[in-house]
């Protein structure tokens, strides 16, 4: 259903994070490793970002886009959909998907002037055509299986956030600006419920920010073992993190430039 | 769509159609608008559903070199989500890489309300019986009520987008249909209006026409209410004539029309209303004028004291807080009354049955329209062409009527039918909105009318001129 998550297709097709952690055959071919395949998920998700920032689009676009992405390789491998065409594609899709329609060749124009940054190391392998980004959005529809709606955490975390009456000025930029956004790192949004998703990311920071929500948490009744395997796994991603750098990710893309 | 069906055509065959192509018989095209085209088609064997008549929707390309249409995006998205007796069913999408177009299949409706009410207008002498009116009014509020708690709206709710089934299995079940302006209303990134929607004023509910920003539901239910009454009298209850240019023009004509039946709109009975863009701009126009209240009774020619008549002027409210919702409109006591709605809202008790006739079908055009001999320029006009086809293509119609199949019917319990429960399905499962906090339901919209899809030559006098048929399915 389209407003009601449980009635979902999202709600339908969340993944265990086994099958989301699978490597296709074809990728595993090229030396691709589990690693590589996370990372460069990743780091499409912040080349999503860094486009959307030039085109600005909502944060909600950015999510879908990712989302979408993420869903793409769940069943398709990067060496037939290049995640560098794939990732803008999905940005183009999402913002009809979202009511933000972007031009195709104004997304162009910013892909071109992102690959001329300097700044940023994205390689000529990041640049396309109007002509590519629209042959792929009809690709990207098929493997989305046409689900196209996508729910986030945002919605339920600011009513979360103002039910705890957390909902300071300070709570609300460490958890949305921050935690929600940088859950797109991960494939969480393809294995949790994002209203879960939202919860833990009020866990860490009423962690950080020493409130006390033990009593508030107690009266939601929700699975608060599934709210804190997702912050667990959102810690280990920040602690993971300060090890990645731009040359890792630059090798493992490497490696799909490689001829089979 | 995850069926293990072929979507692709990478593979062409050497009869050079898609695979997917291959699995249906095309019969012709049925419809034409601004999207594209419709064609009606059947299953091959040996699918189990063979035979199957199966109407397939053709996006164009858009023409500014931007991929699949966003209209064709917003329909399918929600179309995925979806699933009620009484709302048109998606059963396939496909795609056809080589030219970049996309197919929606639908399962295939013969009958429309339009057909339906034309065909009693200038076809058969009499009405359409209370039993068909009050089974298709019944269905097309449990349809909408779905969409509605689903927090949809439609949009664009009129007599050729209500579908109606034919002969088989779902015989008489009435389906609601094109969903290209619907919209889920919870959060929208960009006032509704911003798409430069196109919807036909007559169906326009009175604080759309007033300037509203806010969309809500109850504008779909003044259009349900515009329906009943031009199923009661085939006859359009309020045919304005449309003012065009200006993304948004102020439609004084179609206000005019409503006000000549219903009265005055007064602050008193619809507060809100001097908050109304257009209330206040053109006040020497509209509040000048006065209106003799000539009475809705008297239009749709029911008794004040029926339960009809109480229902229908509940759907024209004003205050469009105070209209009836369709899970109201689904408990109303006219439903309870004999004769009761049934579920094959085509055929009766009484034996007093009408035979529809089918679709005409152009059989000349093939999927790619390329044997159509119309002109570019007609075709983008966005006008139906059911109506005129046939003399302008010189293609075959099929336009036997068809004996209808009598028997098998359900009769549906108005009370034994859930109710959908607004409130309740508003919050996420409840996990979402563990407080109960209430969701913003309006929507920041104005109903923009850049484009029109319904042509209205020598309005006024010319009560449905054919060719203002707009044949969306």
């Amino acid at each position: 259903m389209a407003a009601n998550f449980w009635t979902s297709s999202h709600y339908k097709q969340l993944l265990e994070q086994e099958d989301v952690d699978v490597l296709h055959p074809l990728d595993k071919d090229k030396g691709i490793t589990l690693e590589d395949f996370k990372l460069i998920k990743m780091h499409m998700a912040n080349y999503i970002c860094k486009l959307a920032q030039c085109i600005k689009v909502r944060q909600r676009v950015v999510a879908t886009a990712v989302a979408y992405m993420r869903r793409v390789y769940t069943r398709k491998s990067m060496t037939e959909y290049d995640p560098r065409l794939v990732a803008p594609t999905c940005l183009y899709l999402a913002s009809k998907a979202e009511e933000s329609t972007v031009q195709a060749r104004l997304l162009v124009f910013y892909l071109r002037k992102l690959c001329a940054d300097e700044k940023y190391r994205y390689d000529e392998k990041y640049r396309y055509e109007i002509k590519d980004i629209l042959e792929m959005e009809m690709k990207i529809l098929e493997a989305l299986n046409y689900y196209l709606v996508v729910f986030h955490p945002y919605r339920a975390l600011s009513q979360l956030l103002q039910d705890a009456a957390l909902n300071d000025i300070n709570m609300t930029q460490l958890t949305c600006r921050g935690l929600v956004n940088d859950t797109y790192k991960m494939d969480l949004i393809l294995v949790h419920p994002p209203h879960l998703i939202a919860l833990a990311c009020i866990y860490i920071a009423s962690v950080l920010r020493e409130k006390d929500t033990t009593a508030w948490f107690e009266e939601l009744h929700v699975d608060m073992n599934a709210v804190k395997n997702i912050s667990m796994e959102i810690l280990d991603f920040y602690e993971n993190h300060r090890m990645i750098t731009d040359d890792r990710v630059i090798a493992a893309l490497s490696k799909l430039n490689l001829k089979a | 769509m995850g069926d293990g069906n072929a979507t692709n055509n990478r593979g062409l065959s050497s009869n050079n159609k898609p695979e997917w192509l291959q699995q249906y018989d095309l019969i012709g095209k049925i419809g034409e608008g601004t999207y594209g085209l419709v064609f009606l088609a059947r299953i091959k064997s040996p699918t189990a559903n063979r035979g199957k008549s199966i109407a397939i929707k053709k996006f164009k390309q858009s023409k500014d070199g931007d991929g699949v249409s966003p209209t064709a995006i917003r329909e399918i998205m929600l179309l995925r989500e979806i699933s009620h007796e009484n709302v048109v069913k998606l059963v396939n999408v496909h795609i056809n890489h080589t030219d970049m177009s996309l197919y929606l299949a639908f399962d295939y409706a013969e009958h429309d309300l339009y057909e339906i009410i034309r065909h009693h207008r200038d076809k058969v002498s009499h009405g359409i019986s209370q039993y068909t009116v009050k089974s298709l009014l019944w269905q097309l509020l449990n349809g909408l009520n779905y969409l509605h708690s689903n927090w949809i709206i439609h949009r664009d709710l009129k007599p050729s987008n209500i579908l109606v089934m034919g002969e088989g299995d779902e015989q008489g079940v009435v389906k609601i249909g094109d969903f290209g302006l619907a919209r889920i209303y919870q959060a929208p990134l960009k006032p509704l209006s911003d798409n430069g929607v196109v919807v036909t004023i007559w169906y326009r509910a009175p604080e759309l026409l007033l300037g509203a920003k806010h969309y809500t539901s109850a504008v779909d239910m003044w259009a349900v209410g515009c329906i009943f009454a031009e199923l009661l009298t085939l006859k359009p209850l309020f045919q304005g004539v449309e003012v065009k240019g200006t993304p948004n023009p102020f439609q004084l004509d179609q206000l005019d029309k409503i006000f000549k039946v219903l009265g005055h709109p007064t602050s008193e009975k619809w507060p809100t209303l001097v908050y109304l863009p257009h209330w206040q701009q053109d006040a020497q126009h509209i509040q000048g004028h006065k209106y003799e209240n000539t009475g809705l009774y008297n239009t749709v020619h029911l008794s004040p004291k029926t339960p009809a008549y109480d229902l229908l002027s509940r759907m024209l409210e004003y205050d469009p807080r105070k209209r009836i919702t369709a899970s109201q409109a689904l408990e109303h006591e006219y439903f309870r009354i004999d004769p009761l709605p049934g579920r094959n809202a085509l055929v009766c008790q009484t034996g007093e049955k009408v035979n529809y006739p089918t679709r005409p079908v152009d059989t000349s055009t093939d999927f790619e329209g390329t044997t159509s001999l119309q002109p570019p320029q007609t075709v983008s006009s966005g006008n139906a062409v059911s109506g005129t086809m046939p003399g302008a293509h010189g293609g075959t119609m099929r336009s036997v009527p068809r004996q209808m199949a009598v028997g098998g019917m359900q009769r549906m319990q108005p009370q034994g039918m859930p109710a959908y429960n607004i409130t309740s399905q508003a919050g996420m499962g409840g996990g979402m909105n563990p407080s109960g906090i209430p969701m913003q339901r309006g929507v920041p919209a104005q109903a923009h009318q850049q484009q029109l899809r319904r042509k209205d030559p020598g309005m006024g006098t010319n009560v449905y001129p054919p060719q203002q048929k707009s044949r969306r399915l």
